[in-house]
């Protein structure tokens, strides 16, 4: 017994320090995520965002209205080239009536200023519609949206929304975003899409390896245990 | 002996990897808050310009940019609701408060996104709320109790019930 753990002891510290050190250093910075904002600070390294495979799931859905655009890429939504939401299903369209831009995606309408400014976020609480299919402006400069089963019109200074079961509109319409943009926003995205935390949890975890990577974690860690319980039992054997 | 060792340590180790928190996001609709609140008889919204004064102080009291320039609340004369949003470490958590008489009568989690500090959705956190007011500094005159493990949600509810009745008293310097 006491020679199984001599031979061992030494070669498996050997083949565990890189892991140590990796697990360490990871775990001591994990304590502190908050302090140094690991959450906020973002992967800028092309190949670190190809190797997570940080690009949307589609391609992007963009809207156009006047010389503004506003994009969904992946789960965010872009008014131009400002991130103006995150965790979006779906982008409706965009619209502009009395001065303002209205932008419509899941169960809400947000208001901007021409500058990209944000006046307002109106949700199911201010008489958002479910179930929005289509937004778009009548020649009188409302608002009007479509659902499902109905149409409103509404002034959105008030909040006065009125059904009908059909109104005219210019619809906002799906447009084909210009390359330039399509670049700008694509590198936007991926600037955003992998957080330090991410990949120091990964690393920790073994995660970044895949599930492979977490059983070799798992073994490190009971070779550490078996490192402990070695070294005490030698040390036990030859007191 | 080493063979039961090392099956003891592969035990443990499997049920220590297979622990897990399970995190769900705990929803009131906005509405229904409202609804509940003012006994299906909402009133209509009313708006409150984010003035440079305001803007300054919301930012002051969220610690970044409060972001937009118009809010709406909801006011039947003896009571005001508000429904704010704030970031707890990743994710928007909307909430819903009642304000009268310059202090909080209701606070309410409606809608919590994150996948951990979910506990101070309980009436338990929540209800230390009640009756707090600011003091002349801007801070709650009621110490919060914080939730271990919640530190962030915590410190974003404290961060939206400051706010809301800093904007109760803008309110009525208004009227």
């Amino acid at each position: 017994m006491f020679r199984f753990f001599q031979k061992w002891h030494p070669k498996i510290g050997v083949f565990a320090i890189l892991f140590v050190i990796i697990l360490v250093i990871t775990g001591i910075a994990l304590n502190h995520t908050q302090e140094l904002n690991l959450n906020k600070r973002y992967i800028q390294s092309d190949w670190l965002l190809d190797f997570y495979k940080i690009k949307p799931a589609h391609d992007p859905v963009a809207f156009k209205s006047g010389k503004t655009w506003v994009t969904q890429f992946g789960e965010r939504i872009y008014f131009n080239n400002i991130e103006i939401a995150d965790n979006v299903s779906n982008l409706i369209g965009i619209t502009h009536a009395n001065s303002m831009f209205v932008v419509a995606y899941d169960d809400q309408v947000a208001l901007f200023t021409g500058s990209g400014e944000h006046i307002e976020q109106l949700t199911s609480a201010q008489g958002v519609p479910a179930g929005m299919k289509a937004i778009g402006v009548n020649n009188q400069d409302d608002v009007v949206i479509k659902t499902e089963h109905s149409y409103y019109k509404v002034n959105l200074d008030e909040l006065d929304w009125h059904e009908f079961h059909n109104l005219e509109a210019s619809w906002s319409m799906s447009s084909v975003l210009p390359e330039q943009l399509k670049t700008e926003l694509m590198n936007e995205y991926r600037g955003k899409g992998l957080s330090v935390e991410r990949v120091l949890l990964d690393l920790h975890s073994g995660r970044i390896l895949g599930k492979g990577g977490v059983y070799i974690v798992d073994t490190i860690a009971i070779l550490l245990l078996f490192l402990s319980l070695s070294g005490i039992w030698m040390w036990w054997v030859r007191k | 002996m080493n063979k039961l060792i090392f099956k003891v340590l592969i035990l443990a180790s499997v049920l220590l990897s297979s622990l897990c928190v399970i995190a769900k996001d705990a929803y009131l609709e906005p509405e229904e808050f409202l609804k509940q609140a003012f006994n299906n008889n909402v009133p209509k919204p009313d708006k409150l310009w984010v003035t440079k004064e305001i803007k300054e102080e919301a930012n002051n009291i969220l610690g970044h940019d409060l972001g937009i320039v118009r809010l709406r609340y909801w006011d039947d004369k003896n009571k005001r609701a508000w429904i704010l949003e704030e970031i707890g470490r990743d994710k928007p958590i909307t909430v819903g408060l009642i304000t009268a008489d310059k202090k909080i009568q209701q606070l309410k989690v409606l809608i919590f996104r994150e996948s951990r500090g979910w506990e101070v959705k309980y009436p338990f956190f929540t209800d230390q709320f009640k009756n707090a007011a600011l003091d002349k500094d801007t801070e709650l005159d009621k110490k919060i109790d914080g939730i271990s493990g919640a530190t962030l949600s915590v410190k974003a509810l404290t961060k939206i019930a400051k706010l809301a009745l800093y904007l109760d008293s803008q309110v009525k310097n208004k009227k």
